[in-house]
């Protein structure tokens, strides 16, 4: 009874306002901006305002209040195009010109729907980042970019290395996609990154949470799929140049890429390079147990690097089909820093303080090529999507050879060789039963084949065979409400090969005699995995909230270190044991998202609880092989859950505030180490954002300031042999703004990160172990030019 | 305006009761244990020269909060001066040379019945025929949770 009032009351009210206003007539145009020709039956919608296009674009909005009013016109085939308008009587004609959308297949995919609206009926929780996103957020390496996103994070490796992490797990719990296809690396080690070049991408899409049923083993924490990028414009030719220049390493970056397209072929390409030196630190000594390493003029010494990609791509565009072929190589040579080599504490003759750019031993050197098909084949209901995918990984890992335990002095510098070729295959049927129904059923195969060389040990060569089958099904019961549900099922076997020492160790048998052995490491052993994984998902819109569901159980299957390995890691100063009775790893995820977001501000949680059965952990037993500590592989039960919150609301229009918080809480349920967390726990996170537009000032158009404060907590949940963490807080700033440059649009970027030049430890960071602190104070400036 | 800040609040309320909800009180073991050479019997220390064909006692004390689980002697040569000792006092190292017979010595031992503190003492007598030099002596200790913790000497063996 008494909404019943209040709305009785609300629109009397409302009413008496708008019969108090004058109204106005708005005539204007919907023309394309290519062809300036006028589009016919394009839609605008504005508050309580709607309106046709007519045959010559033309329409009229009637009854028009006084003031400030945004309309959106959309089209089919046609990026959806806002304008703001002020209403005083003497207004002019408006003519909205509206781009063509970049391919014609995806309007057949999209349905006319945006971008927006289908990831809000996707029950998954998902965060796009855009061009613009790394544009303006542009790091040193991918996911050092990325992990502004909330419960995102990255693992570091140095200044020009890092590896996803999302919500607290990496490794091979995170599946990485580039065009479709997974990105197969040596994801499993902990010194290097992720091989992909960060420049040229468009969007990446960011799954949080369990993802097995559209990607297979590995997706269990989520999965950063690297979307293709749209087919170029018809007859349209452009490109674009980065520069980048770095204070703190010294880098130097340049990337540039072209793309073209005439009627229904087009290309693209990019080559990029970037040189850095040793990163600095703000400290002039590192104390690591009881070591203490002076740091020259606070150079991490030996952490130089390089890196140099090309790509080159061609694709064919037509009515129902679009293919196109990608081929990347990715080269990089990054140096390690030089008084330890994982925990182990060197000295070497080796000048490293000479120069700050050279690359001296350890180093890493390491190239990924790659060669990838995506056709998309649309006919009547169905849309067909092939992805065929061939990757070699070749990584070399070097340093001074010395002798360990009764391995002799080793000839040379190569430690290890990892090479791994990787052959996928996925096929997926998307069938559009009704307008809202669809069904999506595929296949996935992959094989690989993993060699090694070098004189040091880690994990053994196998091959490995994975293929899955999934379908499932998106319903939508009424246009605010869908539900998605599927059905995966994976076989897979592993066939690890045996290795032996190259060297003998002494035994001393039960007799008391001594005898010579070269020592098995590992074994000649095939393991078969099956495993069924599934999701449902419910999203549902009400005005301007959203609200999802989603459950789902996910798998990894176990790797060949994991299974097979028995050697000595001195790197980690360690003795790692493999164990041939793992199974595959099995979680189920709970993951809910609420978001509204209305016209001056946006808030969201996304909360998650997370279950394994069986963890692949690697335990610190407390006992010695010879006379290193053994880890174990074993499994345990782990409890997880977390999530993120997320809020920003405009200010008198040109200031923008974002917060967001992440928080992640692990606990193994089971097992050795019953009641501690897992490794590399990410600690509770704020990070603040506020950015100011400003007018357009001398030349530069759209200048924006960024200020980014992080606050971190300490991180006090640890496994041995970690540390505790220290909390802190960082400050970074940015200056962005373009302008025109001979007659190109150009973007200038300052960048100050850690203003302040904070000394702060990351406790997800691979040098934490050692007690480095992360990268001092940097500028960094950056120019794009497009043309 | 008003209504976005009071999300906002009530959004960032919600967390610590979240995130504080579930904590156990289960009384984890987070401390390493101890090791040390620097009292009156701890051997040998920096620097120390030992001769061939003579016994030694290798002596350090360890200690942990809980129960102590196992520790290892580590005796290899560093005549390609690879690393240096936690001492604090640089020891001067003699030339760098290859390696012919080095003495190598790696063995561990349990420590039983659930101990906080306990002397390692291992005896060794040095064999006659192998290269004199540098070498390198690291004593560790792990506790029955995992945790390890480490030292290590530079001394030299001498004819």
């Amino acid at each position: 009874m008494f909404h019943k009032l209040l709305w009785a009351g609300l629109s009397f009210s409302l009413c008496s306002l708008s019969f108090a206003q004058k109204t106005f007539t708005i005539k204007g145009t919907v023309i394309n901006a290519q062809t300036q020709s006028p589009i016919v039956g394009a839609t605008i919608i504005g508050e309580g305002l709607f309106a046709v296009s007519s045959n010559d674009g033309a329409f009229t909005l009637k009854n028009v209040s006084e003031g400030f009013h945004t309309f959106k016109v959309t089209h089919l085939g046609y990026t959806p195009e806002f304008f703001d308008l002020e209403v005083n009587g003497n207004s002019e004609k408006v003519i909205v010109a509206l781009k063509e959308s970049n391919t014609v297949l995806e309007e057949v995919e999209l349905l006319g729907k945006t971008k927006e609206k289908l990831a809000k009926e996707q029950p998954l929780v998902t965060v796009e980042a855009s061009k613009e996103f790394m544009e303006a957020n542009r790091e040193n390496s991918l996911m050092q970019t990325l992990s502004k996103i909330p419960g995102v994070s990255a693992i570091n490796i140095g200044s020009g290395q890092s590896k996803p992490v999302i919500r607290g797990l990496g490794f091979n719990r995170v599946a990485v996609v580039q065009n479709g296809i997974k990105h197969e690396a040596q994801q499993w080690g902990s010194d290097h990154g992720l091989e992909i070049d960060q420049y040229g991408i468009e969007t990446i899409q960011i799954i949080k949470g369990s993802a097995s049923l559209l990607y297979g083993s590995d997706a269990i924490a989520g999965v950063v799929n690297i979307k293709p990028s749209a087919a170029p414009l018809e007859n349209s030719f452009s490109g674009e140049v980065n520069l980048l220049g770095e204070t703190n390493n010294n880098l130097f970056g340049v990337s540039t890429g072209i793309q073209a397209r005439k009627e229904e072929w087009f290309y693209r390409g990019r080559l990029t390079f970037r040189d850095y030196g040793d990163y600095k630190v703000p400290t002039d000594k590192i104390n690591y147990e009881n070591y203490i390493f002076e740091l020259h003029e606070n150079h991490l010494r030996n952490t130089a690097g390089m890196e140099a990609n090309a790509s080159f791509s061609v694709g064919y565009i037509a009515d129902n089909i679009k293919s196109e072929t990608f081929f990347s190589n990715v080269y990089a040579k990054n140096g390690f820093f030089a008084n330890a080599h994982g925990l182990e504490v060197r000295t070497s003759r080796i000048d490293y303080d000479s120069s700050t750019r050279d690359v001296d031993l350890p180093y890493h050197k390491v190239n990924h090529f790659k060669i990838t098909n995506n056709t998309i084949i649309t006919a009547n209901r169905r849309t067909w999507y092939v992805e065929t995918g061939f990757q070699n990984n070749h990584r070399e890992e070097h340093s001074e050879p010395v002798p360990h335990g009764y391995m002799p002095k080793p000839n040379d510098s190569k430690e290890r060789e990892f090479h791994k070729n990787t052959f996928s295959l996925n096929i997926r049927d998307a069938f559009q039963m009704n307008k809202e129904h669809i069904i999506q059923s595929g296949v996935n195969l992959e094989f690989q084949q993993n060699t090694i060389d070098g004189w040091g040990f880690l994990i053994p060569e196998f091959n490995r065979f994975t293929a899955g089958a999934f379908a499932y099904n998106q319903f939508e019961i009424n246009p605010n409400l869908h539900v998605q549900a599927g059905l995966r099922y994976d076989f897979g076997f592993i066939d690890t090969k045996a290795y032996f020492d190259w060297y003998p160790s002494i035994r001393i048998n039960e007799d008391g005699s001594m005898s010579s052995i070269y020592l098995q490491r590992a074994q000649d052993k095939r393991l078969d995995f099956g495993n069924v994984s599934a999701s449902v998902g419910l999203s549902y819109i009400q005005n301007n909230t959203t609200y999802k569901i989603n459950i789902g159980k996910s798998f990894r299957m176990p790797l060949a270190n994991e299974l097979a390995s028995d050697g000595v890691n001195y790197h980690m100063y360690r003795y790692e044991r493999g164990n041939l009775d793992l199974d595959a790893e099995e979680t189920y995820q709970l993951d809910i998202d609420i978001d509204h977001t209305v016209k001056q501000f946006s808030v969201g949680i996304s909360p998650f609880v997370n279950l394994f059965d069986n963890f692949i952990y690697l335990n610190p037993t407390p006992n010695y092989f010879e006379t290193l500590q053994i880890y174990e592989y074993t499994q345990s039960k782990v409890f997880r859950m977390g999530g993120e919150v997320r809020a920003s609301t405009t200010v008198f229009h040109d200031l923008q505030l974002d917060a967001s918080v992440e928080y992640v809480y692990s606990r193994q349920t089971s097992g050795a180490k019953k009641g501690f967390t897992l490794p590399f726990s990410p600690p509770l996170s704020t990070l603040f954002s506020a950015s100011y537009q400003f007018k357009k000032f001398l030349f530069f158009e759209k200048p924006q300031l960024i200020v980014d404060y992080r606050i971190t907590a300490a991180q006090d949940e640890i496994v041995p042999p970690e540390e505790k963490t220290a909390g802190f807080q960082v400050l970074n700033l940015s200056v962005m703004s373009h302008f025109n440059m001979m007659k190109s649009n150009a973007q200038l970027r300052l960048k100050l990160n850690n203003v302040l030049d904070t000394k702060y430890f990351n406790h997800t960071s691979f040098y934490r172990l050692i007690d480095v602190p992360e990268a001092g104070r940097n500028i960094s400036l950056s120019l794009t030019i497009s043309f | 305006m008003k209504t976005a800040l009071k999300y906002i609040y009530s959004l960032f309320l919600l967390l610590p009761i979240v995130s504080c909800s579930s904590d156990d009180s289960m009384d984890k073991d987070e401390e390493k244990p101890t090791i040390t050479i620097n009292y009156a019997g701890g051997f040998p220390q920096a620097c120390t020269q030992l001769q061939k064909g003579e016994t030694y006692n290798f002596k350090a004390k360890v200690t942990d909060n809980k129960e102590l689980a196992s520790y290892s002697l580590d005796i290899h040569h560093n005549f390609d001066h690879h690393t240096h000792d936690d001492q604090g006092t640089p020891c001067t190292l003699g030339p760098i040379k290859q390696a012919i017979k080095p003495l190598i010595f790696m063995q561990n031992y349990s420590i039983e019945g659930g101990k906080t503190s306990y002397e390692i003492n291992v005896s060794l007598a040095i064999p006659n025929d192998i290269d004199t030099g540098d070498y390198h002596c690291q004593f560790s200790v792990i506790d029955q949770t995992g945790w390890q913790s480490r030292t290590s000497i530079d001394i030299k063996i001498i004819e």
